[in-house]
């Protein structure tokens, strides 16, 4: 993968808009200057060629013949380059060149009024005026006037260098600016990107022990952080709920494993406390056996509660059919049969058609039984437990109902948790874990479904199992059964 | 010594109690929830309590509040599964002489059981020492002077409990509480049998008596 830096990038992008800018102005100060100067030289040429100009006079009484007086022609500027020029007369014709005038060079009055030329390696500017009237008046002024045609040409190499000085000023100013701007840039986008930093190691502080993200002040005004703040704030509640519910499990699956060894190990230590005879050891080694069956029970259980949670937070499923609900529920009656014999209880099903559901029917009967068992422990000896199984709407609804002392009301919040035994005793009168309840609601919330309980204490107790009759609870592939844990 | 298990899961009362019976010859009794307990606590001299958490009626630390506010000084040994130091710490401050987490060896039940008996009557030390008479509760030996005496269980049982309580005079019911379970009032008429017999072991000869008859009233063990 490419590393890629959002500071350079910043930095680069800013340079390149500044390195523009820079060109840009570099080319239109250099382009003005240019102009500028070539129309200051212009218009200083233009009044030089009409100085000139003004050194032609009339020959007394020629009839209009002309003359280029040069013994007022002003000094060259330059002695080195002097300027170039050439006077015509329109009817005497050429009248005067400059002193100086180069071998060789011929100047004719063509159509530009401004051009450049060369000449000895030496830039030219040339003009050329026309119709330039003769300032002498002459005498008599009997003839028709005659009119100036004037080419000045001055060298340009000063200019260039000037030019070129003006250029080199621009661009060296406009380094400096870059540079400032550079480290301008440099130092913003570092304290512009100086939250992100805090915010990453503010995240690094996060763990197992310490699930608070701290946010700087500085970091939630930030308008740009904020969408990713309130991610990792939402992303670290939900990884916090799903930890805290593992430790829990974890904890609570300990906490309840230790009694049920504490056991085994006081029959085996007892036993072994001092020689025993035959019997005494067989005893023993059923008593060893029935303690092991019971932590298996309890193992067994916790596995399918760990499970089952984990199909409610979203796992996937495979092994799904349509099946029978109704059919579900006589198995479930058939296997609580013994139970409620032993108990002298009557389970009575009201009769119901199939209702099609999508599951694997193993989980359906656990809900059923598990709901059974319990309605079976807490009735009283010849009453009835009543299961019915009904259609509404888009739900499909299946009731368990006892006539037991009922459950009271501080502990109803709590029977569907896992361990949970209202009467604070690990094993008398109830004879399960506590756990039975806790499988039921997270299999019927990994189909979809919600359980609730509805007690009135002397009158019984009503388990009502809903599930979504057209939800199919198959996931396709990469996408998450919605989550249904509370 | 007399010791009540307050304990739901029957097959591990069960087993410390046998423990308790046939290692330290103590006497048991069983309750199976918070009434029971507290009904057979607040009735019957225990020289230990031994007491699970998680109870049906009521907890055991509800059990142990309602004994202490009682003005009980019985010492009582706590069995939990919670190991968290909170709630450890709680049950100290609620009155509970000591505790042990499951699962727990029955080895260091035992030995801890001693130790809250022998505290619970004033006596830091395992060995326990009346004149030249000395009692060792660990192995339960006795000497006296450079002899080493021999004695059935429940003589050693009779001594022990009166050298616990030296010096103070114990009346026969006292004796019968504490080394039976309840009921010890069929056992009334064989005391006098094993005073006599402990009587005829310590002395042997000219050794001044140890275990003196005050009418009416009991037995002390006094130089």
């Amino acid at each position: 993968m490419r590393r890629n830096s959002i500071q350079n990038r910043l930095i680069a992008s800013v340079l390149l808009s500044q390195a523009l800018l820079t060109i840009g102005l570099a080319v239109t100060g250099v382009a003005y200057t240019y102009w500028r100067l070539l129309s200051t030289l212009d218009s200083g040429m233009q009044s030089h060629a009409l100085r000139i100009g003004a050194l032609v006079r009339y020959v007394d009484n020629s009839n209009g013949k002309v003359y280029f007086d040069d013994s007022l022609l002003p000094p060259p500027l330059d002695p080195e380059r002097p300027d170039l020029f050439v006077v015509w007369a329109s009817r005497s014709g050429l009248l005067f060149r400059s002193p100086g005038w180069p071998e060789g060079l011929e100047l004719q009055p063509g159509e530009d009024l401004h051009w450049n030329l060369e000449y000895a390696g030496t830039p030219y500017h040339a003009l050329r005026l026309t119709r330039v009237k003769i300032l002498d008046r002459g005498e008599g002024r009997a003839f028709r006037p005659q009119t100036l045609t004037i080419i000045y040409a001055s060298p340009t190499s000063h200019l260039r260098q000037q030019v070129k000085a003006a250029g080199a000023y621009i661009a060296l100013i406009s380094l400096g600016l870059m540079l400032l701007t550079l480290g301008l840039a440099f130092a913003g986008v570092r304290s512009g990107l100086r939250p992100l930093q805090t915010l990453a190691s503010q995240a690094g502080l996060v763990s197992a022990r310490n699930w608070e993200l701290r946010i700087p002040s500085k970091v939630e005004q930030v308008e740009e952080l904020r969408p990713l703040v309130e991610a990792m704030t939402q992303m670290l509640d939900r990884l916090r709920r799903s930890f805290e519910l593992q430790r829990q499990f974890l904890a609570s699956a300990a906490h309840e494993l230790k009694t049920p060894v504490a056991v085994l190990k006081s029959t085996l230590q007892q036993t072994l406390q001092r020689p025993r005879n035959n019997e005494e050891y067989q005893l023993a080694l059923e008593h060893s056996l029935e303690d092991l069956g019971r932590l298996e029970q309890l193992l067994l259980s916790m596995l399918r509660l760990a499970r089952a949670e984990q199909w409610a937070e979203g796992a996937l499923r495979r092994d799904l059919e349509e099946i029978d609900i109704a059919s579900t529920l006589l198995e479930a009656m058939e296997r609580a049969q013994p139970l409620a014999e032993a108990h002298h209880v009557r389970i009575d099903l009201a009769e119901a058609g199939a209702l099609i559901f999508r599951a694997d029917p193993e989980d359906l009967q656990t809900v059923w039984s598990n709901l059974l068992e319990n309605a079976i422990r807490y009735s009283p000896e010849g009453s009835t437990i009543e299961l019915k199984l009904g259609r509404e709407a888009d739900r499909l609804e299946v009731q368990v109902s006892d006539h037991g002392a009922g459950v009271p009301a501080k502990d109803l919040p709590h029977i569907f948790e896992r361990f949970y035994r209202g009467d604070g005793s690990r094993t008398r009168g109830s004879g399960g874990f506590g756990l039975g309840l806790a499988i039921a609601r997270a299999l019927v919330e990994a189909y979809g479904g919600t359980i609730r309980a509805e007690s009135e204490p002397g009158h019984g107790t009503r388990m009502t199992v809903t599930l979504p009759a057209d939800r199919n609870p198959v996931a396709p592939p990469g996408e998450k059964t919605p989550d249904v844990a509370s | 010594m007399r010791v009540l298990i307050v304990e739901d899961e029957s097959r591990l009362a069960e087993n410390i109690a046998r423990s308790l019976r046939e290692i330290a010859g103590y006497a048991v009794d069983l309750a199976a929830d918070g009434p029971q307990g507290l009904q057979l606590a607040s009735r019957n001299a225990y020289d230990l309590i031994i007491l699970d958490l998680m109870l049906p009626g009521f907890d055991g630390r509800q059990l142990l509040v309602q004994l202490r506010e009682a003005g009980q000084q019985t010492p009582v040994l706590i069995l939990t599964a919670r190991d968290d130091k909170e709630s450890l710490v709680t049950l100290l401050n609620s009155g509970a002489d000591d505790y042990l987490t499951k699962p727990f060896d029955l080895g260091e039940l035992l030995a801890r059981a001693k130790v809250l008996i022998r505290r619970g009557k004033g006596q830091p030390s395992p060995l326990l020492t009346v004149g030249d008479l000395q009692i060792n509760t660990v192995d339960h030996t006795v000497r006296r002077g450079e002899r080493a005496i021999t004695l059935t269980a429940m003589e050693y049982r009779v001594l022990e409990y009166l050298a616990h309580r030296s010096g103070a005079v114990v009346s026969k019911s006292e004796l019968l509480e504490h080394l039976y379970d309840y009921n010890w009032e069929k056992f009334s008429n064989v005391i006098e049998v094993y005073i006599s017999g402990l009587r005829r072991k310590l002395n042997d000869g000219k050794q001044r008596q140890l275990i003196h008859t005050l009418r009416n009233q009991g037995y002390t063990l006094q130089e």
